[in-house]
């Protein structure tokens, strides 16, 4: 796949596709590993997202390269481990919302008349409420948990935004779908006795995936800021689990004195959301026939 | 005819949206932890107490009787009572919270809208030059950033280093209220603001190639008179649209920000209530704020008809 039509935009994807790589290798390793570095050698159950190493809010440099927090835990561990929490709760949020969004797409132009009538009303009835409130709502319903893996802890979240993201999907594979299906490979494709779920899984939708995967980067930074959200108003990701925005929380009720402990949050998610919009610009540009 | 069929279709939209969003919030209730009756019959209530008031709550009715009496109670204005300690009347949380919530979305959209169609023409007119790609650049950054992020720098810049801003609510005001909207308005405009100042530029440079824009030219319509009055006047109606969906990143961002800035408003109340699983305050709080956005969009939807003659065209 040949990326881009403008160097700037080449510039800015390769350096979002170069983030990114580094932020899944810190979120996949970078919670163990760190935690084999700071370890104390008399405490054999010690997790360095968890339990404080040293002096509350040392500053940056030395053995901790980002210094410790407000209540004395390594910031790297937990900036590590936010970026675990935000990928898990991107990725899977983003695949919950494909399956269904695709899915209510394509029943919207192939289904019975009446049934896709009741589909797409529906996902306009999501569009009434603004993702937030209904996010807020899912999450009062259900309790926060402190127990089970680190899925069980994110749960509530996933389901909160799972629940909030899949009608934008929906609503751009319809359109797509009713567009594709007058087109003359399908209509060849349907006369030469194709069923109709041939015709959408091997004629249709393979035609999608390109304008599907760059919508996917916008959608999981959206995702992953709505997380960071969530947590930061401490309705998201429970402690002592780490999150960016609850990291950011903390930080800034000490901002008067400790402004730098704040820094490292907000960078992180900054760059990140940044790097998957120009990821997705990119990839929007290089699948776009126009744009070549 | 048609265009007041279209209207009708659009009020019927909005009624189906409000039913909606009633029944949404109405189950999360039932799925709520915690069972109402006892929660208000309090720790000591005996058995008979309980039932009582569950019974006064209608709560052993079956579940579409419940969800009329939820509706008929909320249309007039009763939500119930706060299951938090005080258990004030949700009414009276509400009269006191919504206000400053929405004059603090009423004074931040104001606001985008002004940065937005301002500096979105001025990209337009000078398409691919500096002042376009600067503008262009602090609009990605202004979507892009977080809200929460963005405060504790304002903060840190001008409440921290200069000194010239109040940056809580915590304490009695001092100054007049104005000085402590600044600093949470600004940011909260600047999601809204990037955003529509990248659709005015889109909407601007597509009127600009417009075939009346080159007679104007030719006729020798003075330039400020030929941007303002002839192109900005026509490409600022999609804006409209805009302003309305807006209010959703408005409402996100009045959670943040009252949150940040220990602002009285229905956003804070409602995290709060969340925490303290504190459901009809959830419940009236989200019932209230979607009301709000779905009328708006309604409103917004019916004037644009009205007021772009191309679009009532293109219904009919």
């Amino acid at each position: 796949m040949r990326v881009g039509v403008k160097r700037k935009t080449d510039f800015l994807y390769l350096f979002g596709m170069g983030f990114l790589a580094l932020l899944v290798l810190l979120a996949v390793f970078g919670p163990t590993v760190r935690n084999v570095m700071v370890k104390p050698a008399d405490q054999p159950n010690f997790y360095s997202v968890y339990d404080p190493v040293g002096v509350p809010h040392l500053e940056p440099g030395g053995k901790y390269i980002l210094g410790t927090d407000e209540q004395g835990r390594d910031v790297f561990s937990r900036l590590a481990a936010g970026a675990r929490v935000s990928l898990t709760v991107g990725l899977i949020v983003e695949v919950i919302a494909l399956s269904v969004g695709v899915l209510v797409g394509v029943l919207g132009v192939y289904a019975p008349k009446w049934f896709s009538m009741i589909l797409m009303r529906f996902t306009d009835g999501m569009f009434a409420f603004p993702d937030i409130l209904l996010a807020v709502l899912i999450i009062g319903t259900m309790p926060p948990r402190k127990e089970g893996g680190l899925i069980g802890k994110l749960l509530p979240v996933i389901v909160a935004l799972s629940v909030t993201s899949w009608p934008s999907i929906a609503r751009l594979v319809k359109g797509q779908v009713a567009t594709l299906k007058d087109r003359e490979f399908v209509i060849g494709a349907k006369a030469s006795g194709a069923s109709t779920f041939y015709l959408v899984t091997r004629h249709i939708l393979p035609q999608l995936t390109g304008i599907l995967l760059a919508v996917s980067m916008i959608d999981i930074a959206g995702t992953i800021l709505a997380e960071s959200t969530l947590s930061f108003l401490g309705i998201g990701v429970q402690p002592p689990e780490a999150s960016w925005g609850s990291m950011i929380n903390s930080a800034r009720q000490d901002m008067s004195s400790h402004p730098v402990a704040l820094v490292w949050p907000c960078v992180v998610l900054s760059l990140t959301v940044f790097s998957l919009n120009f990821v997705g610009d990119g990839l929007r540009a290089a699948f776009d026939p126009k744009g070549k | 005819m048609r265009l007041v069929k279209a209207i009708l279709l659009r009020l019927l939209f909005g009624a189906f949206s409000l039913v909606f969003i009633s029944f949404v919030t109405f189950v999360a209730g039932e799925f709520s932890p915690g069972d109402p009756a006892t929660i208000l019959g309090g720790e000591k209530a005996s058995i008979e107490t309980v039932q009582q008031i569950r019974h006064n709550l209608g709560l052993d009715q079956p579940w579409p009787t419940r969800y009329c009496r939820y509706v008929g109670h909320a249309v007039q204005g009763d939500f119930g009572v706060s299951y938090y300690s005080t258990h004030e009347p949700v009414k009276d949380i509400l009269k006191r919270t919504v206000p400053m919530t929405v004059k603090f979305a009423s004074q931040a959209i104001v606001l985008a809208s002004a940065i937005g169609i301002f500096f979105g023409a001025i990209a337009a007119v000078y398409q691919r030059r500096f002042a376009d790609s600067a503008i262009l650049t602090l609009s990605t950054l202004g979507v892009t950033t977080p809200n929460f992020v963005l405060a504790p720098i304002l903060v840190y810049i001008f409440c921290q280093r200069l000194d010239q801003l109040p940056n809580s609510w915590a304490t009695t005001l001092v100054a007049p209220e104005f000085y402590y909207f600044i600093l949470p308005v600004t940011i909260l405009a600047a999601r809204p603001a990037a955003l529509i100042t990248r659709l005015t530029r889109a909407s601007m440079i597509d009127t600009l190639d417009q075939e009346f824009i080159r007679t104007a030219t030719a006729k020798g319509v003075p330039r400020g008179r030929l941007l303002f009055r002839h192109a900005l006047r026509n490409a600022i109606l999609p804006v409209i649209t805009t302003i309305g969906t807006s209010f959703g990143f408005l409402l996100t961002g009045s959670f943040v920000l009252e949150r940040y800035f220990l602002m009285p408003g229905l956003g804070s109340t409602v995290i709060e209530a969340i925490q303290q699983i504190d459901m009809p305050v959830v419940q009236a709080g989200v019932l209230v704020t979607g009301a709000m956005f779905i009328f708006l969009n309604l409103i917004v939807d019916i004037l644009l008809p009205i007021l772009d003659p191309r679009i009532r065209e293109s219904q009919i």
